[in-house]
């Protein structure tokens, strides 16, 4: 194993610690558990607080969408494990303005167990919560069984959504609902061409051998569901944006938001490759593209590989991702 | 009891409790990734300390909130949540009482096996600690005498764990195995039996 790392189980507390250090105009801990993580500004009087969480790996996953217009909070669990239902209380808690919080995170089954739990944590102390889980990889569960997908790269555009939704004083029911549609009308297909090494193991999370690609990957060094020969960039983008438009039943005259994500170690030159054809595919089939994101926004540590998410826009979600936005990862003028 | 035998009776028992950890990571290791036993110790010595340090005026809600607070943060695991859960729905059939009795138990049964059967989406049959609890709470709701209940609930947990070793398991880590799980007792079911066994053998008053 090659990292950069002091002890492997001072990994997330010690990169977190980083993160504060390096902004603290943005991001604070307001407790002495620095796995829980809010705006530096936290919590705004009467807004709805956004709070989201899950395992470290993802960078900037979960704790880089906390700031302005975006996730008001954060709870943070070991590496692609949960967070505990005390951290996202105390999120909550950090973040409450009076207008309640809406739990957004991926799908997963102990984030959601801990995510309820500290829900009922929350309704005792009087802090009213609702819950919306990102399930948009369209590879993890057909179509007709969507409310078991699982949450990768797409919740970025959820975020942003509810997070400018939150940002102009809307109430935790309008909060909840333009999460939920953001969601529904997300879909997002990824591969993975290079295992994860966990930080605590030291060993690599899949064997492939070369010339394979793992198709249908998920953000946890998972294996996809299923195997095939690697493909050329503009095949592999046919394929992304085939099973996309299909999934979202996208037609002539749609228009989309567009996310090309990069898994941890994938050059950002290969990136443009797949948004190059992909750009093209759907130009052809008369779908504009209106919103455009190139990079890292969902990694699973130095894994190979990239996602392309799909996001049908009307006026009104479009005005949420164009509204302004600022993290210490991201930022919308 | 009032609020004061209760805690004392809770944390009696999960000293006792603690004694099972050996069998219960034994089990758990050859259905699913054998952290019970740490789950079920790590836990009960955080209740305890924490039901150590609690007000002597604090209610019986007070008290299995305490116990949920305390069970959920020493170990965030599945089955913590589960059971930190289901100890908060209990607590909520508990406002404003100060005694618990045989109907107070009941409804606090009935309260906390319908919460584990809905977040973790399980039924009776999965073969998981649903089939305890629910066991145990249908005893309560029909037991029209309290003495004679605590023995009654012992029986019906420890049935309820007997019939698990045929079922296959339905439900989290288990399930993975098939029909490999056939033949082994399902280690929460177990839990739940070692912990209401471990509750009867205090002495005191009984509910």
């Amino acid at each position: 194993m090659r990292k950069i790392i002091n002890a492997p189980e001072n990994f997330v507390d010690e990169f977190v610690e980083g993160i504060l250090l390096a902004h603290p105009d943005l991001v604070k801990t307001p407790g002495d558990d620095v796995r829980v993580m809010v705006r530096a500004d936290a919590p705004v009087a009467g807004q709805v607080g956004i709070v989201t969480g899950g395992g470290s790996g993802h960078l900037p996953l979960f704790k880089g969408y906390v700031g302005r217009g975006l996730c008001s909070g954060v709870a943070i669990g070991n590496v692609f494990s949960s967070p505990s239902s005390d951290q996202i209380f105390q999120a909550t808690m950090a973040v409450d303005g009076g207008a309640g919080v809406l739990y957004l995170y991926g799908n997963y089954g102990g984030d959601v167990l801990n995510f309820d739990l500290a829900a009922d944590l929350a309704d005792l102390e009087g802090v009213p919560t609702m819950t919306v889980v990102g399930r948009d990889d369209v590879a993890s569960q057909p179509k007709d069984n969507e409310h078991e997908r699982r949450g990768v790269a797409g919740i970025f555009f959820a975020y942003k959504a509810a997070g400018a939704a939150a940002e102009r004083g809307d109430s935790l029911e309008r909060v909840a609902a333009i999460a939920e549609d953001v969601v529904a009308h997300t879909a997002t297909i990824g591969i993975g061409l290079a295992p994860t090494i966990l930080p605590t193991t030291g060993k690599p999370s899949f064997e492939l051998p070369d010339g394979q690609m793992e198709i249908g990957i998920g953000i946890h060094g998972e294996p996809g569901s299923r195997r095939g020969p690697l493909e050329t960039a503009d095949e592999i983008a046919t394929d992304f944006v085939e099973a996309l438009v299909g999934d979202l039943s996208l037609r002539e005259g749609a228009r989309v938001a567009i996310l090309v994500n990069g898994l941890g170690a994938t050059p950002l030159e290969e990136l443009y490759l797949l948004y190059r054809r992909a750009h093209q595919l759907l130009a052809e089939r008369g779908i504009e593209i209106v919103k455009r994101y190139v990079g890292e926004y969902a990694t699973s540590l130095e894994m190979a590989g990239a996602s392309i998410s799909l996001l049908e826009l009307d006026d009104a979600r479009l005005e949420l991702l164009n509204a302004p936005a600022l993290s210490p990862f991201f930022q919308e003028r | 009891m009032n609020a004061k035998d209760l805690n004392d009776h809770i944390r009696r028992s999960l000293e006792i409790l603690t004694e099972s950890a050996d069998e219960l990571r034994d089990l758990d290791q050859a259905l699913g990734d054998g952290d019970l036993g740490i789950t079920i110790t790590a836990g009960s010595h955080a209740v305890v300390a924490e039901l150590d340090q609690l007000a002597d005026d604090a209610t019986p809600t007070e008290i299995a909130r305490t116990c949920a607070k305390a069970f959920a943060n020493a170990n965030p695991s599945t089955m913590a949540a589960l059971v930190a859960g289901a100890l908060l729905a209990g607590s909520r059939t508990w406002e404003g009482k100060d005694d618990i009795g045989l109907p107070e138990a009941a409804e606090f049964a009935a309260a906390a096996a319908n919460s584990i059967a809905q977040r973790g989406k399980t039924q009776v049959g999965d073969k998981t600690i649903l089939d305890g609890i629910h066991a145990a709470a249908e005893t309560l709701r029909s037991a029209s005498d309290s003495g004679q209940a605590a023995a009654a609930v012992v029986d019906a947990a420890a049935r309820a764990v007997e019939e698990t070793r045929s079922l296959q398991s339905r439900r989290g880590r288990a399930s993975w195995l098939q029909e490999r799980s056939i033949g082994l007792a399902d280690p929460g079911a177990t839990a739940f039996q070692r912990f209401v066994e471990a509750w009867s053998r205090v002495d005191g008053p009984s509910s």
